[in-house]
């Protein structure tokens, strides 16, 4: 069976460049809007990694779905998807939050730069996926 | 800090027992919280531990001078005025105190209005000054997020593009790479377009805010200018189902203002009117001279303008996110941009909207007079 990835970015086109690359690497593809969009389509479709935007444009919704998916029981049968986030600011967040109780819960080789180097991005994503089927099974 | 309610402090310290107890009466009775000391060394003590906004210091005290008593609390808080109290009425000293940062002084003996008159007044500058420095910090940080958002805004459709391009690349000759091919080119191509118009507003805002952009005062005439600006814009309109109706007096519509700037203002209306319109609606743009000013509206038979976004929407990069909305490629520059042209003349603009009937935006502009060609000594 095909590993599930969750696109959520409110650039239409990135999410359809993406969803090729993907699918011609074998993944099934699923794409939300906004973070809020996003939340409810993991706990339908439970997918296994999810591939989120930080700045979108509604604030800070990456954070909010990384946050939710750590933090909040609502959640906590999904805490073991792995988030790979995505911005097209170029620096890490360690280095953008110093203080934030976000950064720490983003390990340096979950966060990606837009555009996204493929050979590296494909090579995260499937170590990521690897570690969540592992744990989930 | 943050309590409205919390009575200010006021720290008294003079080697004077009789003075230290008249001011405490007198400043209690102005509803301050009071503490008095009656030396330096005890003062500096009280004035790290309570905090106050304002102290009323004797220059002349035994241990430790007023003189460094003063650059002393300034140390601890470079905010906190100062007041001093002069025996004698020795000018020098007093002098050489406000070189030191004393806000002011007073001369003994002084009246009880004295006393509080100044005291009013060295809380209020306080106060001005605590509010600027804030309203700097609070400016810087819209700067730097204005910043951030900016190079955020221009880099997503070049990501866009990019990432198209590279994914192109990666997948190489396969069938579904050629199928969409046509499609991705196409996408690109628009969001070129908009990091190009993206780029161009944010130059125009960038010289509006600079002065530079209506350097030029000439009189220009709207009878002609507004038909020629329509015309360009009939393919759009027709494109999108739109039509497009002008009613403008015979006489001409004189107006002092930049070409340039009069066009990109009208531009950004008449655009507006296309893409938030329903096909087989209408841009109707009327002209006339009203006591004086001229005034033009460019009305549209859109969805309108809910209530709850018009304070809004001349902000910078404000759109209009609504479900019901249809994708739209505008900047957020554009209302932004035309409000500050019209500004610039001397002028309103103005926004009359009905959900499901329309938005009519309302230009009003002095009209243009003979004697201000002889001023700016330009005219046709």
């Amino acid at each position: 069976m095909s590993a599930k990835v969750l696109l959520i970015d409110d650039d239409q086109d990135f999410r359809a460049s993406v969803r090729s690359l993907l699918e011609g690497h074998g993944y099934e593809v699923l794409e939300a809007a906004s973070g809020h969009e996003g939340l409810r389509m993991i706990v339908e479709h439970k997918p296994d990694a999810v591939l989120v935007d930080i700045m979108m444009e509604t604030s800070v919704e990456g954070y909010g779905v990384t946050h939710a998916l750590k933090y909040l029981d609502e959640y906590a049968e999904y805490r073991q998807i792995p988030v790979l986030m995505v911005s097209s600011i170029e620096e890490s967040p360690d280095e953008r939050f110093p203080m934030s109780p976000e950064a720490e819960m983003i390990r340096p080789d979950r966060y990606l730069t837009k555009p996204l180097d493929i050979p590296k991005f494909l090579e995260v994503l499937e170590r990521s996926v690897g570690v969540s089927k592992r744990a989930s099974s | 800090m943050g309590e409205a309610a919390a009575p200010e402090t006021v720290v008294v310290i003079d080697d004077d027992y009789a003075m230290r107890l008249s001011c405490c009466k007198i400043l209690s009775k102005m509803g301050f919280r009071v503490e008095a000391f009656e030396d330096g060394t005890r003062g500096l003590e009280g004035v790290g531990r309570l905090k106050p906004g304002l102290i009323v210091v004797d220059l002349k005290m035994p241990g430790i001078s007023g003189i460094e008593v003063i650059s002393r609390v300034h140390e601890i808080d470079p905010q906190i005025t100062i007041v001093v109290i002069t025996g004698y009425a020795t000018i020098d000293t007093a002098v050489e105190a406000m070189k030191c940062g004393a806000y002011d002084f007073l001369p003994k003996p002084f009246s009880p209005d004295e006393l509080r008159l100044i005291v009013n007044r060295g809380l209020e500058r306080r106060r001005l000054s605590l509010e600027s420095q804030q309203c700097e910090i609070e400016r810087a940080l819209l700067k730097r997020r204005f910043v951030t958002f900016v190079s955020h805004q221009l880099r997503t459709p070049l990501v866009a593009i990019h990432q198209y391009l590279d994914v192109l690349k990666h997948l190489g000759d396969t069938a579904d790479v050629a199928a969409k091919r046509e499609e991705w080119i196409d996408r690109c191509l628009k969001r070129a377009e908009e990091l190009q118009s993206l780029i161009a507003d944010w130059l125009t805002l960038a010289r509006v805010e600079g002065g530079t952009l209506m350097k030029e005062r000439i009189k220009v005439d709207l009878s002609q200018l507004l038909p020629g600006i329509l015309k360009t814009y009939e393919e759009m309109a027709a494109a999108e189902g739109v039509s497009l109706q002008v009613a403008l007096p015979e006489a001409p519509l004189c107006v002092g203002g930049d070409w340039n700037c009069l066009t990109v203002l009208f531009d950004n209306l008449i655009t507006n009117g296309i893409k938030y319109n329903r096909p087989g609606g209408k841009v109707t743009v009327a002209g006339w001279l009203s006591e004086g000013e001229v005034v033009v509206t460019v009305a549209d038979t859109g969805v309108g303008i809910p209530e709850k976004y018009r304070p809004f929407l001349f902000d910078e990069f404000f759109r209009i996110k609504d479900d019901g909305a249809k994708k739209t490629t505008g900047t957020g520059l554009g209302l932004h941009i035309s409000k500050r042209i019209v500004s610039e003349m001397g002028g309103s603009l103005d926004l009359e909207s009905e959900p499901g009937v329309g938005s009519t935006f309302r230009v009003r502009v002095p009209a243009w007079h003979e004697a201000d060609s002889a001023i700016t000594g330009s005219s046709e």
